[in-house]
């Protein structure tokens, strides 16, 4: 099994992910020239395809006229606002998803542009791993299945009777802690930010500077990650904790 | 001066003033001469009327007595013959131009010892009596005429100095207004101009003006105030970004000399971007801090459960809790929704549950409750810990406070003064209270207006 080491960061890519991550289309409509030149060196060193536009204009005629398999817009642009982008796009029954950029003085945030059609929205000034593990979380999302277990290497988890074993152990875990714990599952080999975990597992909007996470997750892996065993439950140094299947 | 508004309304006070004197005379003439005149006419017409119906022997007698009782000698009576020579009384010829219709009519009478001269204004009734004979009743309106006269001089002469009269009085007055308007504006420029110190001056009196001068002079206190608070703010902000900065730049300073593998340079990278990030945290709490204080997130609420929202930060920092040694316990009631910013208000009570336990030495405890006190929710966070003296409760709220008992404590202090933010921003109410028998702290959220 291969694994990529990007100069930039300590994330490591599964094979199988570096595929998708390298047939992967993106179109950022940025107008800021800083941001947009970070974000397209960062994404570039990371594997992905970028294309760039500047205006709001070209930025909606480049995504219908090409295929992309994701879009980051920010909302403040010249030509065509973002949310107007994505409200036209979303009519003209475009599917990808599409990650919302905004500064700071925005006034109802996430809420209208995730109504506007997004998939998910993040705020300047932000941390490019944080990007960069939206990005991915949207490219490489869990469909909806209607399995009633999940599986992840020696990791079982039964959605039905709330019950976890690891192989032959069954661990004993409260209802928050199976939560985190289904999360981290469905996306095995993704890192997810502290931020998306308070988001999606917590329903928590802002980040506060406790490592409340980091604590849920200590709990966490002392109970997956007996003595012993492979840990699967990795931190990823600046960026967050990701579950990976043992080889 | 003649465009103020002062001088505006003297004018209009000046033109009531004369309207209302001019109505005054006019009362008085109409009173002289038309009252009285109807009055002393219908007095003529019916003594005249009973003279004229008494037995015969008695009107001679009563044109006598008419005249003996006149101590004003302002009565006229006579009798003539048929054919108009006279009889009795004072008169030596019948008035002129006096029909004889028992009615009053004006006219002039010569008296004849004055040989002409001596003139009067007189109302006289004349009818014919049973016999033939003719009766003439006068009366002399000479004083109410006079009156009139007089009254009429006085219009005429007064009525132009009361004119303008009025209006130097108007004027002064006005001038009066003006320069103490003046002396505001320009004390109010030079205030502007940045001397934040002065006051406009306030005199004795307790009148509209001497009220509106106190009034400006307490809107400065509190300019002066936030000025003050602004100018503190901006120097604790300036101190509080710097720090951590400096930090990183010796750092990255450092790594750049000391390094010697990669590993150690990233070690020391990843510490310079902590700080960076920690300085990134606090001017993002500041901006955003100032954006909820212009309340355009209002715009945006919704209803809300508390209850969920409190179960779940308990949920939230429960092992955290559990990691510092404090006891965390959470008790949730059913209550009613309240309209507001669901993100907002879990942010507010996040950061209060965590300066209670963060605040609390091991082995201490700290309970999250929520229920509902009469028509409104009530949130309370309590701990153990050492608590906050009164006098700093206040000062608690305000950006980047740290009381010295907590400057070892981690993270900016920016916490409390955007819960401070949000609340306002929901028109709640925050209680900061001591614990029951004096141990530990209670922050009592009361969410929403209490009756």
């Amino acid at each position: 099994m291969g694994t990529a080491q990007s100069p930039f960061n300590a994330l490591p890519i599964h094979h199988a992910a570096q595929t998708s991550l390298h047939t992967a289309r993106l179109l950022l409509i940025e107008d800021d020239a800083e941001t947009a030149e970070d974000i397209v060196s960062d994404f570039g060193a990371r594997g992905y395809a970028v294309v760039h536009v500047a205006n709001g204009l070209e930025g909606l005629s480049q995504a219908r006229a090409n295929d992309y398999t994701l879009v980051i817009v920010d909302r403040m642009l010249p030509g065509l606002d973002g949310l107007s982008i994505l409200e036209t796009l979303r009519r003209e029954h475009f599917q990808f998803p599409v990650l919302v950029l905004s500064a700071l003085g925005d006034v109802d945030n996430r809420v209208r542009g995730l109504k506007a059609g997004g998939d998910d929205y993040l705020t300047k000034p932000f941390a490019f791993a944080e990007l960069a593990a939206r990005v991915e979380a949207l490219l490489r999302r869990p469909g909806v299945t209607r399995e009633t277990t999940l599986r992840a290497g020696p990791l079982e988890m039964d959605l039905i009777d709330r019950k976890v074993c690891r192989g032959e152990r069954s661990i004993d875990l409260l209802p928050r802690e199976f939560k985190l714990l289904e999360f981290l599952v469905r996306r095995p080999g993704q890192v997810m930010t502290r931020a998306m975990l308070l988001e999606d597992v917590w329903n928590y909007r802002f980040l506060s500077e406790t490592n409340l996470v980091d604590v849920h997750i200590g709990k966490l892996r002392r109970k997956i990650d007996a003595p012993g065993e492979t840990p699967m439950i990795h931190t990823i140094r600046g960026t967050g904790f990701m579950l990976c299947v043992p080889a | 001066m003649f465009r103020t508004s002062t001088f505006r309304l003297t004018v209009i006070f000046s033109a009531t003033f004369a309207l209302s004197t001019l109505l005054l005379f006019a009362f008085i003439y109409w009173q002289t001469t038309v009252v009285e005149t109807e009055r002393v006419n219908a007095a003529l017409v019916r003594d005249a009327d009973a003279i004229a119906n008494a037995p015969p022997l008695e009107i001679l007698r009563s044109v006598t007595i008419r005249l003996a009782a006149d101590f004003h000698r302002v009565t006229y009576a006579s009798l003539f013959t048929v054919n108009g020579h006279p009889l009795a009384g004072n008169l030596d010829r019948l008035p002129e131009g006096v029909p004889l219709d028992g009615r009053a009519h004006r006219t002039n009478i010569v008296m004849p010892e004055s040989g002409g001269s001596n003139r009067e204004v007189v109302m006289v009734v004349a009818r014919r009596l049973a016999n033939g004979q003719l009766l003439v009743l006068g009366r002399s309106i000479d004083s109410l005429d006079n009156l009139r006269a007089v009254v009429m001089r006085a219009l005429e002469e007064g009525g132009t100095p009361m004119v303008l009269l009025s209006l130097l009085a108007g004027a002064i007055l006005s001038r009066r207004a003006q320069r103490q308007i003046k002396s505001v504006h320009l004390a109010a420029e030079r205030i502007m101009r940045g001397n934040l110190q002065e006051r406009l001056p306030v005199r004795g009196n307790a009148d509209d003006f001497g009220r509106l001068t106190n009034s400006v002079n307490h809107l400065l206190d509190e300019i002066e105030r936030l000025v003050e608070e602004a100018k503190n703010t901006t120097d604790n902000i300036a101190h509080d970004l710097r720090t951590p900065l400096t930090r990183v730049r010796s750092r990255l300073e450092r790594a750049r000399e000391t390094a010697q593998t990669r590993a150690e340079l990233e070690e020391m990278v990843d510490r310079a971007i902590v700080s960076l990030d920690q300085t990134l945290r606090i001017i993002t709490a500041l901006l955003r801090i100032s954006q909820l204080e212009d309340g355009r997130r209002r715009a945006a609420f919704s209803m809300v459960d508390l209850k969920t929202i409190v179960q779940e930060i308990g949920d939230l920092y429960e092992p955290f809790a559990e990691e510092n040694d404090v006891r965390f316990s959470i008790e949730a009631q059913d209550i009613t929704a309240v309209l507001g910013d669901p993100d907002l208000l879990s942010e507010a009570i996040a950061n209060i549950v965590d300066n209670a336990i963060k605040f609390t030495p091991a082995g201490g405890w700290v309970r999250l409750s929520v229920e509902q006190n009469g028509r409104i929710p009530a949130i309370t966070v309590t701990d153990s810990g050492p608590g906050i003296p009164s006098e700093e409760r206040e000062a608690v709220m305000r950006r980047l406070y740290r009381s010295d008992k907590s400057r070892h404590i981690d993270g900016c202090g920016l916490g409390l003064s955007l819960v401070d933010a949000i609340i306002k921003l929901h028109d709640f109410r925050l209680v900061i209270k001591d614990g029951d028998a004096g141990i530990g702290c209670v922050f009592q959220l009361t969410c929403g207006r209490s009756q």
